[in-house]
């Protein structure tokens, strides 16, 4: 069953068990001392850039050569015999064995017979808001008490211990966008994560990514929301959409007039002239407005392909873009118009009938929306365990496409987990191929990463190496699972 | 005179409703035979003779009788028609759509073990040609719990999609216990213990004398004499009580109620079984599991790991594996591809799905090897059936091959070419 259905039916039942546990609310951790101090704004003031900033550091990495295996670059590029080089976190060169200079100074690694990828990247993870284990006190991640919840940043939910961090890594993630969840028109802001142990979620985040709203199309709103006072109603839900793009509208132009007259009172140089006062702050309608100026990616949840035209639609009423749909069970009914539009379809392989709006999956989907001319396919998890074989999900969908008669070679195929998710992230001039000059996020593979069999054997991130399944001195294990009595036979990364 | 029929979802398309072909011969295939010690036996080279619906002969060579359809299988893998030990098949068809759910009752309702799966079970679901197209041929259809702990009595059925698709009624009782028994007895598994074992104990005292039962003044009700009757077979010992339970110490507590209560139980779950392997397989108790398992998903979780099969089927435990959701019990290839990948032998894992689900169910004796006097469910894959990439190029229920068409293929085929056409892409379209 898809996870945001089963976590809108049991979220009535754990609110009341919540609210019925009458727990003491427990005071808020004080600032790691990691944490850069923030920009110290005051309220009344602009919105300050990045008030819970990234404190990710790269992990030490020395010169690291990965020579003798099949590359898919991530750029559409099938390498044979290939080497990969990186050095201060940084992909150096990756090529044919002849036409990459191995530096003396290189700790060369023979991976024969192995495949290389960039780093696996889920566009859509709940890791940390709904982590394991998963209890009323960790279900953090459906701010469901009202359909416009655009105030909420999910990294104030996002718990870092959470164990499927752990097992993502061995499945290859390197990069995940973690969501609130669905059950509201406005989610709420996404946080972009580097898959790296952290004891803060700041620890974490992806240095200069841009934030993502999550949207919600369908059944989700109005089954939460049906007897709370709506929406009741797919047209519920798009009067609520546009009132609230209304709204936002209205915001920024709101402190546009302000920064105007600011300027201006500046220019005077009169200060005997009273200083504009600023508009008031509201975190909801910040966030709005800079989804309609574009510096926040619009991540849109909807199944059904009639819907996502009416959203395009209001996108263009709007003037904002859609980057992603999500789920997109029919985009394969719409691809071309998803093609024209230059809308990525995020999608599972094969994950059908938990509700009526997903009933009209077929499994060739990601292979119809990638044959269109400019079709955007990703595949993404929403699921702790969809994210630890994002390459066997591609690998059915691209076997899905080739038994159709479609041409999708495996070094295409991967740019659906890696540079497709990356570019919709707005991260792909950091991360998702193997170019130089981005960040040494490598995976090496036991086998051909479209095969069952195979794993993920080592992951580096920023030339780091986090996991690697044959030494346990580098499988990461969490606060969580730490002197469990079945430490020794389970848990952590790779078990 | 002999028609010899190529393979591929054409030709298969035509077999519909070709059930009665009496006698078909499976031609040069490399057959998995699910027998021998360790299920390794594979005939490199053999045929299948089939007639009226069971398995005839297994040979290296036999001659096409008189009469015979031969499907020509050379080059391709033959394994026994893959089995669900688990699933709501013919009872869900949206899980979220109250109407179109039958699986479980929600909200008070006074029945649970007395419900029937027989009753709700639809031949005509969506799921079953989509499940069957991957080469699943049988499944286990079970009722799940509502408020109270037992689920009901499930059925097993083929996957012809056929009115007569139900081959076994009373195949299982289902009873949730760990925290879905305790959530239901008072927020403990000592209530959950408590309520299973007054269950039988009532039980018991009806079978014994129903009408003085009846006519009883003790409160009745706790327990409805409808479900009470509905336990009988499990209390004899003749109908398996599938228990989903995952921690180690509910399962010990599991094997002593075995011993002490004299049924017949069977795992669903179990993703810390591999801790008490020895103990299970001593217990003769099988565990349909979910090989992909590896989150601390609660407290009774935290030992989940994906060493999970290997382990339990290095101990001598049965294994079968549970589909991640009914929708999708086409996916028990790739459990069962990564079980492998995590330590259990291939043919093992090829087990899992054919002979260890029917022996866990007690259904051996007819179903999962291609061995003489079994139901003919036969699958034909181009390739290793456990690969991301299998899909059967033929599949056979009782003794002749299906349809691997179905609702999704249709829809995949509407809406390939999306050019604008003279009529809307929901007029049929025009024969090429």
């Amino acid at each position: 069953m898809g996870c945001d259905a089963l976590r809108d039916l049991t979220l009535g039942k754990q609110a009341a068990a919540e609210e019925e546990a009458g727990e003491e609310v427990t005071a808020a951790p004080s600032r790691l001392a990691d944490a850069e101090p923030s920009s110290g704004a005051a309220f009344g003031d602009p919105p300050p850039e990045d008030p819970y900033p990234s404190t990710y550091e790269p992990y030490p990495s020395g010169v690291t050569a990965l020579v003798g295996a099949t590359i898919y670059d991530g750029a559409g590029s099938a390498i044979e015999d290939g080497a990969v080089v990186m050095r201060d976190g940084l992909i150096a060169a990756a090529g044919a064995r002849g036409d990459v200079a191995i530096p003396g100074d290189a700790a060369v690694i023979e991976v024969d017979g192995k495949f290389i990828t960039p780093g696996i990247i889920d566009i859509h993870s709940h890791l940390g808001n709904y982590p394991s284990p998963g209890t009323a006190s960790t279900s953090d991640g459906n701010e469901a008490t009202s359909p416009n919840t655009a105030g909420v940043w999910t990294e104030h939910s996002v718990w870092p211990q959470d164990p499927g961090f752990t097992r993502a890594i061995a499945g290859g993630v390197t990069t995940l966008q973690v969501l609130p969840g669905s059950a509201n028109l406005f989610g709420g802001r996404s946080v972009i994560l580097k898959n790296v142990p952290s004891r803060s979620v700041q620890g974490m985040k992806f240095p200069g990514a841009p934030y993502g709203l999550k949207m919600a199309c369908g059944e989700n709103p109005k089954r939460v929301y049906g007897d709370k006072g709506g929406p009741a109603t797919r047209m519920g839900s798009f009067e609520g959409y546009r009132e609230g793009w209304i709204e936002a509208a209205a915001y920024r132009d709101k402190w546009a007039a302000y920064e105007e007259k600011l300027e201006q009172w500046e220019a005077e140089g009169d200060k005997s002239k009273d200083k504009p006062t600023p508009p008031t702050r509201d975190l909801k309608l910040e966030t709005l407005a800079a989804a309609l100026a574009g510096d926040i990616i619009v991540n849109m949840h909807c199944y059904r392909a009639d819907e996502m035209l009416q959203v395009i639609d209001m996108a263009q009423e709007f003037g904002y873009r859609v980057t992603t749909f999500h789920h997109a069970v029919e985009a394969y009914k719409i691809a071309d118009v998803l093609a024209e539009n230059g809308i990525c379809a995020a999608i599972w392989a094969d994950w059908w009938g938990f509700k009526l709006e997903a009933y009209d999956a077929v499994r060739e989907n990601a292979a119809l929306v990638h044959a269109q001319p400019g079709g955007c396919a990703i595949i993404h998890s929403d699921d702790p365990r969809g994210i630890q074989r994002l390459n066997q999900e591609t690998a059915k969908a691209m076997a899905d496409g080739l038994a159709m008669g479609l041409d999708i070679p495996p070094e295409t195929a991967i740019q659906w987990i890696t540079l497709h998710p990356a570019r919709a992230m707005g991260i792909a001039e950091k991360t998702g191929t193997l170019e130089a000059g981005k960040m040494a996020d490598v995976v090496v593979w036991s086998g051909d990463p479209f095969s069952v069999y195979s794993r993920a054997e080592r992951v580096y991130v920023d030339g780091a190496l986090m996991f690697d399944r044959n030494d346990p001195a580098f499988r990461a294990r969490t606060d969580f699972e730490l002197g469990q009595q079945v430490e020794d036979e389970a848990g952590g990364s790779g078990r | 005179m002999i028609r010899r029929f190529l393979i591929g979802a054409g030709a298969a398309a035509a077999f519909v409703g070709a059930s009665d072909a009496q006698t078909l011969l499976v031609d040069n295939g490399r057959l998995h035979l699910m027998t021998g010690p360790d299920y390794a036996d594979v005939l490199a080279e053999g045929d299948v003779l089939i007639r009226d619906g069971k398995i005839a002969e297994v040979a290296a060579q036999i001659a096409p009788p008189d009469g015979a359809e031969v499907i020509d299988a050379e080059g391709m893998i033959v394994t026994p028609g893959f089995i669900a030990a688990w699933s709501q098949l013919g009872l869900v068809e949206i899980g979220l759509d109250k109407e179109a759910n039958d699986a479980s009752v929600s909200g008070p309702f006074a029945l649970s073990a007395a419900l029937d799966a027989r009753d709700a079970f639809n031949p005509a679901s969506t799921l079953i040609p989509v499940n069957r197209a991957a080469g699943i041929t049988r499944a286990l259809s079970a009722p799940t719990p509502g408020e109270k702990m037992f689920g009901g009595q499930a059925i097993f059925v083929s996957l012809t999609g056929e009115p007569t698709s139900i081959t076994h009624a009373g195949a299982a009782q289902y009873v949730t216990l760990g925290y879905g028994g305790a959530s239901r007895a008072g927020d403990t598994r000592m209530g959950a213990w408590a309520s299973l074992r007054a269950h039988l104990e009532e039980a018991r005292a009806y079978a014994l004398d129903p009408s003085g039962y009846v006519g009883r003044t003790i409160d009745l009700s706790r327990f409805s004499i409808r479900d009470l009757e509905a336990l009988g077979p499990v209390i004899d010992g003749e109908q398996l009580l599938i228990a989903s339970v995952h921690g180690a110490s509910d399962i010990r507590t599991l094997i002593r109620f075995k011993q002490e209560e004299g049924v017949n139980v069977a795992i669903l779950g179990g993703d810390e079984a591999w801790a008490v392997a020895d103990d299970l397989a001593e217990a003769e108790i099988p565990v349909i599991l979910d090989p992909m398992s590896n989150l601390p998903g609660n407290f009774r979780r935290l030992g989940a790991t994906l060493q999970n099969a290997a382990r339990l089927d290095a101990a001598g435990v049965t294994i079968a594996f549970q589909p991640p959701s009914t929708h999708n019990l086409r996916l028990l290839p790739q459990s069962a591809g990564n079980a492998v990948a995590n330590g259990l032998p291939y043919e093992a894992a090829l087990a899992g799905l054919t002979i260890g689900a029917a022996k866990a169910l007690g259904l051996d004796a007819d179903f999962g090897s291609i061995e003489t006097g079994k139901v003919a469910d036969l699958v034909l894959w181009p390739g290793d059936p456990l690969e991301l990439s299998a899909r059967p190029a033929a599949v056979i229920i009782d003794g002749a091959p299906r349809s691997l068409e179905n609702r999704a293929t249709r829809l995949r085929d509407r809406y390939r070419d999306l050019d604008r056409t003279d009529l809307p892409l929901a007029y049929p379209a025009p024969q090429q």
